[in-house]
């Protein structure tokens, strides 16, 4: 898998502009003619991206965070969901940089091989930054009204929190 | 749905901060107003008047320590530096002072003894450290979000460029023939044989193989092409909202790098818990916004097919 994955990248890269000039396209001229959008793209996304991350950046540093833990650690624990992983549940969706700290201070407090480790690793790595995705990939097309797209991802995203939880219990607990 | 969310986090924000500094003000977290004795030593007798180098033992605490002593007008102050031994609550008050420095404490000296050379001290006041930690985590923030988009501007640029040469060479209509039995059943307001089909199909790969640079320029392209088609301009059509979803739901069959760095080896027994919890929430966010489609009745998008596209379709 990982041989793969190192291939690919080259490959796409190299084949493109390849199978471009056997189809006698100006590749070059295309190439940068496309490639002009990437800068409007990445000024578009801007305010949604500042709209987004100072948000969740000010609700990462009040300290309500303490709080959920400490209001909803009883309700959890009733259905066996472990408090020692909620901040990652919560925060996974909202920031990326934010879910690595809490991943490593884990890694710190309870070690690699920790129950609570494994479960936070998979969360991690089977959900997303929703709430980037969405600031950028509609931000690109200048999209403010999402209709129903926070609830849909979010919705897959406690479905790969529960899963995550769920399986790593079966597989080592 | 989000205009809820994106108020509610700075609300939960503001309350929470206000209510963190209000205990801090009523339980005297950080002892404002407290005067401290200490004792002085002077290097060989100095004349306190005199600007110097001083080493100070807090009373009831064990160590000496370093400072600046200043006269000033009538009295002195002490520039402390911070030394991990202090007693935790002085420590508290250098990292939670409003200067910047946290190596540093400036102390007003209120009352001084030359002849047994002690003193008290009163250390800076803290007050409203949470409001003024979301306030710098509001302005940081609005300025990493420009770092990052600035950031993007690169491999965007890259693989938008990649793309128009695919599109113009006629190659994504070779992976559209290939992926679009598949996806007719996530997209089928998207029509046949378009190219969005055969972008989004890129991107699906590029995620599932954790290829985190390449997805999300391609997922742009792909939402930029589902634009083209959405007769709404601010408004997101039935088959953006899919393919949002599918993205968040980010099926990896490879551990992303930052997993790797952070447990290590330890990484590679979880990548069947990882791909099995991904699919999961696939299943469900696909489910989810299937459901929700149905409350969001949408037309075929045939009509939107804008002209250079035409002739291929």
């Amino acid at each position: 898998m990982q041989t793969i994955a190192a291939f690919v990248l080259p490959l796409i890269i190299v084949m493109i502009p390849l199978y471009g000039l056997i189809r006698k396209v100006q590749v070059y001229e295309v190439f940068v003619d496309g490639a002009k959008e990437g800068f409007q793209i990445g000024v578009r996304i801007i305010p949604y991206l500042v709209a987004i991350l100072f948000a969740i950046g000010m609700f990462r540093e009040s300290g309500a965070m303490d709080f959920f833990m400490a209001a909803l650690g009883p309700v959890l624990g009733l259905v066996g969901f472990p408090v020692e992983v909620l901040p990652m549940a919560i925060f996974r969706p909202l920031t990326g940089s934010g879910s690595v700290g809490i991943l490593a201070d884990m890694v710190a407090a309870y070690g690699e091989d920790s129950l609570f480790v494994k479960m936070a690793a998979t969360m991690f790595g089977s959900t997303e930054t929703t709430f980037y995705v969405l600031a950028v990939y509609f931000g690109a097309v200048g999209i403010r009204r999402v209709k129903y797209a926070v609830q849909t991802g979010l919705i897959a995203d406690l479905a790969g929190i529960i899963a995550s939880v769920v399986i790593v219990y079966l597989l080592f607990g | 749905m989000l205009n809820y969310i994106w108020a509610g986090l700075i609300i939960i924000s503001l309350i929470f901060a206000i209510g963190h500094d209000v205990r801090d003000i009523a339980q005297n977290t950080y002892r404002n107003g407290e005067i401290h004795d200490i004792s002085i030593y002077f290097p060989d007798n100095g004349d306190p008047d005199r600007r110097q180098n001083v080493q100070f033992r807090i009373a009831g605490h064990d160590g000496r320590f370093d400072a600046a002593w200043r006269p000033v007008d009538d009295s002195y102050e002490m520039v402390i530096s911070v030394d991990d031994d202090m007693p935790d609550h002085w420590l508290s008050i250098a990292e939670f002072q409003e200067t910047s420095t946290s190596t540093e404490i400036l102390a007003e000296v209120v009352s001084f003894d030359r002849i047994e050379a002690t003193g008290g001290v009163l250390l800076p006041k803290v007050r409203y450290v949470k409001l003024r930690a979301i306030t710098t985590a509001a302005f940081d923030m609005a300025e990493f979000a420009v770092t990052l988009a600035i950031g993007l501007i690169g491999v965007m640029a890259l693989w938008l460029g990649l793309m128009k040469v695919a599109e113009k060479s006629g190659l994504v209509y070779i992976i559209v023939r290939f992926v679009q039995p598949f996806l007719r059943f996530l997209f089928p307001n998207v029509p046949k044989n378009h190219p969005a089909h055969g972008i989004i199909s890129l991107n699906m790969a590029a995620n599932m193989l954790g290829l985190g640079n390449a997805a999300t320029p391609l997922g742009i392209k792909a939402m930029e092409e589902l634009q083209k088609l959405n007769p709404n301009r601010d408004k997101a059509s039935n088959a953006q909202c899919m393919l949002l979803t599918v993205n968040t739901a980010s099926v990896q069959l490879l551990p992303p790098a930052t997993l790797v760095a952070l447990i290590g080896t330890g990484v590679n027994e979880l990548v069947i818990a990882m791909a099995l919890a991904t699919l999961i929430s696939l299943i469900v966010g696909i489910t989810a916004a299937k459901i929700y489609e149905q409350y969001h009745p949408e037309d075929p998008h045939s009509d939107n097919i804008p002209d250079e596209q035409k002739i291929e379709v």
